[in-house]
């Protein structure tokens, strides 16, 4: 056998530290290319330079933590309404055959209708920046929700729902024991690929101009030139991190609230 | 015998498939099954043996015939819960840990919280099971799956125990050691089983009688009683008399049996 090196956690970060390492380089070094090339002004307005963004985004952290506070708040609300709404059509459509018949074209349909065609739609009618980034947030979350949770409530196998019929069980029992405990892994991963796009969503209603949040933060910035660029770049940043946060927030409480699938890896002896 | 428990009597099960051709699964089969017997239905693949099971468990309807268990049609016994059972796949849910899933058919029968932990102590401990109550169904072995497969069909308490190929999927030792702990539970609990396996030996170890089923179309063709003393054990199987009854019913397999 041959004997690896390095503590586990150091075998586990090498990749990725490498990318990073990589990735920065590479910013550095095309950051001044650019500079080489055009005047200062231009440089920073097309690719400022990473190490200025990270002290920009360091000293204003709170100011855009505020702003990303205010679209993660309301992505969240129009996230939690969106999963209840798919969660609930999803349950709709596997109690009956009509049901799903009825609604499944219509929510394929309902995807083909741009966000970026829809939010000034919504917000030309709604005016009000909350109400409409809860509406978009919770308009792109309902669709992988539902999609999902149906298939979820449709993967136990034949076996188990003899065992269940041989047991003279009644349809919300079978749903209550059986088919909802199946489906909670299919809900999590719509709910993992719903939570960024939630958030983008709200972005995308702020960025027509809402009185707060990180997109209003990235629209102003970007017209702010060369003065601009910094504090620019520092808002994406900080958008960034409200997907990836989004994300880990349901990666955590799937961990929770599916310990089997924890429990499974530690197998008895 | 007087008072036969099951009653088959000219069963028949016709498969239309979509093409509009049909299969015949069973044709004219009648039997008697006695209370407290156990009966094997033995046969290859294709010989309708697991399609007669789930008649007797209302999971399947027959074309003809009529099926009476206790005098009561196979649903009415089913909506009362009067029979456990047993698939090939221990069919255990993942979310539960060992003692819910045991606790399943309890719960469907909305039995109380105390009721449910006494008899799922009493099952964990005819199963041998009573270290591993808390473990996840992914953790265990799968002869340890099958097992709890097995005390949560005892968990109803039911008269009658249907079991459709529960060892199959099992490597040789697993299985010779839970035919013997199949036996013991029986032996204990006084249920009448119907055992349904492709396994002879399986079906002469454990048997009263071996119902022997040929193919296309699935039929009766022998019923064999097994005269081995009770209780049995697993040297059995080495003796002159145990070879002779297998193939006694390897001889009484009727048609093409490829």
């Amino acid at each position: 056998m041959k004997k690896k090196a390095g503590p586990a956690w150091w075998r586990k970060a090498i990749v990725p530290a490498v990318w990073v390492a990589a990735f920065v380089l590479i910013w550095e070094l095309a950051a001044f290319v650019l500079t080489q090339l055009l005047p200062p002004t231009l440089a920073i307005q097309k690719l400022p330079f990473l190490h200025n963004i990270a002290v920009t985004f360091v000293s204003n952290f709170f100011s855009l933590l505020e702003s990303g506070w205010v679209t993660l708040s309301k992505s969240f609300v129009g996230f939690g309404i969106g999963a209840a709404v798919g969660f609930l059509l999803a349950v709709l459509m596997s109690w009956s055959k009509v049901m799903e018949k009825l609604a499944f074209p219509y929510l394929i349909i309902s995807q083909m209708i741009p966000i970026l065609g829809l939010a000034p739609i919504v917000y030309n009618i709604v005016r009000d920046g909350d109400v409409s980034r809860i509406l978009i947030s919770a308009y792109i979350t309902f669709f992988p929700i539902a999609a999902n949770t149906l298939s979820g409530l449709k993967s136990s196998g034949q076996d188990e729902r003899d065992l269940m019929f041989a047991y003279a069980a009644k349809k919300p029992t079978v749903y209550r024991k059986l088919l909802l405990p199946s489906a909670l892994p299919h809900l999590f991963t719509g709910l993992k690929i719903a939570a960024p796009m939630s958030v983008t969503a709200a972005i995308v209603v702020e960025l027509l101009g809402t009185s707060s949040g990180i997109g209003v933060k990235i629209l102003y910035t970007l017209y702010y030139g060369a003065n601009g660029a910094l504090m620019f770049w520092s808002s994406i940043l900080m958008a960034a991190l409200l997907g990836i946060t989004s994300y880990y927030i349901v990666f955590w409480a799937e961990r929770l609230c599916i310990p089997w699938a924890v429990a499974a890896r530690k197998k008895a002896g | 015998m007087s008072g036969a428990m099951i009653e088959i009597k000219d069963v028949n099960k016709v498969f239309k498939n979509t093409s509009g051709s049909e299969t015949v699964a069973l044709e004219h089969v009648s039997l008697d099954v006695g209370e407290g017997e156990f009966l094997s239905l033995l046969g290859p693949s294709g010989c309708g043996k697991t399609t007669l099971l789930r008649i007797l468990a209302d999971l399947l309807a027959p074309t003809s015939g009529r099926v009476t268990i206790k005098d009561k049609t196979p649903k009415d016994v089913r909506l009362l819960r009067e029979f456990g059972i047993v698939f090939q796949n221990p069919v255990l849910f993942d979310w539960r840990t060992v003692r819910k899933n045991i606790c399943l058919p309890l719960e469907i029968m909305k039995k109380s919280k105390q009721e449910q932990k006494v008899r799922a102590d009493k099952m964990l401990e005819l199963v041998g099971l009573e270290e591993y109550a808390d473990y996840y169904p992914a953790q265990l072995s799968g002869g340890m799956q099958q097992r709890v497969g097995i005390a949560r069909a005892l968990a109803i308490q039911p008269q009658l125990l249907l079991m459709d190929e529960p060892f199959s999927a099992l490597d040789e030792f697993t299985r010779e050691k839970l035919n013997e702990d199949l036996l013991r539970i029986w032996r204990n609990t006084n249920k009448t089983v119907i055992f349904v396996t492709h396994n002879i030996s399986e079906s002469v170890f454990l048997s009263d009688r071996v119902c022997v089923l040929s193919p296309h179309p699935g039929r009766l063709s022998a019923i064999i009683d097994v005269d081995l003393p009770r209780p049995r054990r697993a040297d059995m199987r080495g003796t002159p008399e145990f070879a002779a009854l297998v193939a006694k019913i390897r001889n009484s397999f009727e048609g093409d049996l490829a």
